[in-house]
């Protein structure tokens, strides 16, 4: 292989890795910033945190709904599975919790119109043990978020899904 | 000998450092793009958003413009950047938005800027959405894009919003929509003046 030919193939190779590595980097470089932000620093790992009414001023996560309550749950596995509920709205407004994998794979998702009385599962990584009879969600990273959405398009909807949602559990499974 | 050996690795680094910058910036062109999928009638949107069976380009596309969409089974998300006539979206234009019954049990259509975020602007009306219009005995609706409150009808202000794209969000869309999104019948974006002027 002459100098030249050689200098190309690295040429290549070296774009081909620039490129793939961005683009496999970035959803955990991004989603490791949003879990930062909803965590408020890894202050609140493990338990939900509730956003106020979403307005221009809505900046932790990129195209935020300005008709959804949202609470989130930065989560870590590390200690065992966890606990994972949410109470309904009132009137049977719209309630869906969402598993985001910490390359941003929604893993999960479950709503009120499945479930009317709550949803609950437990959130666990493989080979964890989880209770006999209650649903369980295996996520493929240790980290990740659950996201609580709930329609909440005025301010007297947002007061209520609001109160609703203060009943939302993100625990550790107790032992 | 060793002059030699010094060109021939300084030519290996400086070959590696610009295919390296190449690459970079061909994945960064490639993930900014929004978040891509298909086009239905100038909305674009893809099936497999939030899902694992995305590839790596559409997950690093829906993690720069929308970390933490779900996937069909619970909400369809459509964006366009232009309107009918294939002109950019733009603040100090009016567009009416027309539409039908859309399959699934709740949805809006929010403004967004070129940032991705919602446009700085305290009209206290980002988006609108199923509850705000006004479905026709034929159960059309109609609403207005405008940087001024209109008369009347359901209304997504664009005030400070440059350069903006609208999503289009359906929350519990039904099997066929699910399914086959060409199935659904997508809203018409038609621009009305800019600047009061027709």
């Amino acid at each position: 292989m002459t100098r030249r030919a050689k200098l190309i193939l690295t040429f290549i190779v070296a774009a081909v890795a620039g490129h793939i590595g961005l683009v496999l980097f970035v959803p955990h470089f991004l989603m490791n910033i949003a879990m930062e932000r909803v965590s408020q620093d890894g202050e609140l790992i493990n338990q939900f945190a509730f956003g106020s009414r979403t307005t221009q001023n809505s900046r932790s996560v990129v195209r935020p709904s300005p008709d959804l309550a949202y609470a989130t749950c930065a989560y870590d596995l590390s200690n065992g599975p966890l606990l994972i509920e949410a109470a309904p709205s009132p009137n049977q407004g719209y309630v869906s919790i969402s598993v985001f994998a910490a390359n941003t794979d929604n893993i999960a998702v479950f709503d009120t119109s499945q479930s009317p009385e709550g949803i609950r599962f437990v959130l666990a990584r493989e080979g964890q043990a989880t209770p006999a009879g209650t649903k369980a969600v295996i996520s493929p990273t240790v980290r990740g978020i659950v996201l609580d959405r709930r329609l909440a398009p005025n301010a007297e909807l947002f007061a209520a899904a609001d109160q609703a949602r203060r009943g939302d559990k993100c625990q550790q499974l107790a032992s | 000998m060793a002059d030699t050996r010094q060109l021939t690795s300084w030519a290996i680094a400086a070959t590696i450092a610009s295919g390296l910058i190449v690459g970079l910036l061909s994945g960064w062109s490639a993930i900014t793009r929004g978040m891509g999928g298909e086009n239905y009638n100038g909305w674009s949107g893809s099936s497999v958003t939030g899902s694992a069976d995305a590839d790596p380009w559409l997950r690093a596309r829906v993690a720069v413009s929308g970390l933490l969409a779900l996937n069909k089974s619970q909400a369809i998300y459509f964006t366009r950047k232009t309107d009918d006539a294939g002109d950019p979206l733009r603040e100090e234009c009016s567009y009416r938005v027309t539409g039908g019954a859309l399959p699934g049990q709740w949805w809006s259509v929010t403004v967004y800027a070129a940032d991705n975020y919602l446009p700085l602007n305290d009209d206290d009306a980002l988006s609108f959405d199923a509850t705000e219009v006004k479905p026709d005995a034929s159960g059309q609706w109609s609403a207005i894009l405008a940087p001024v409150r209109p008369e009347g009808t359901a209304w997504a202000s664009t005030r400070k919003a440059g350069a903006y794209d609208i999503t289009l969000r359906i929350y519990q869309p039904n099997e066929q929509a699910q399914a086959d999104f060409a199935t659904i019948p997508m809203p018409k974006v038609t621009k009305l003046n800019c600047g009061g002027k027709a």
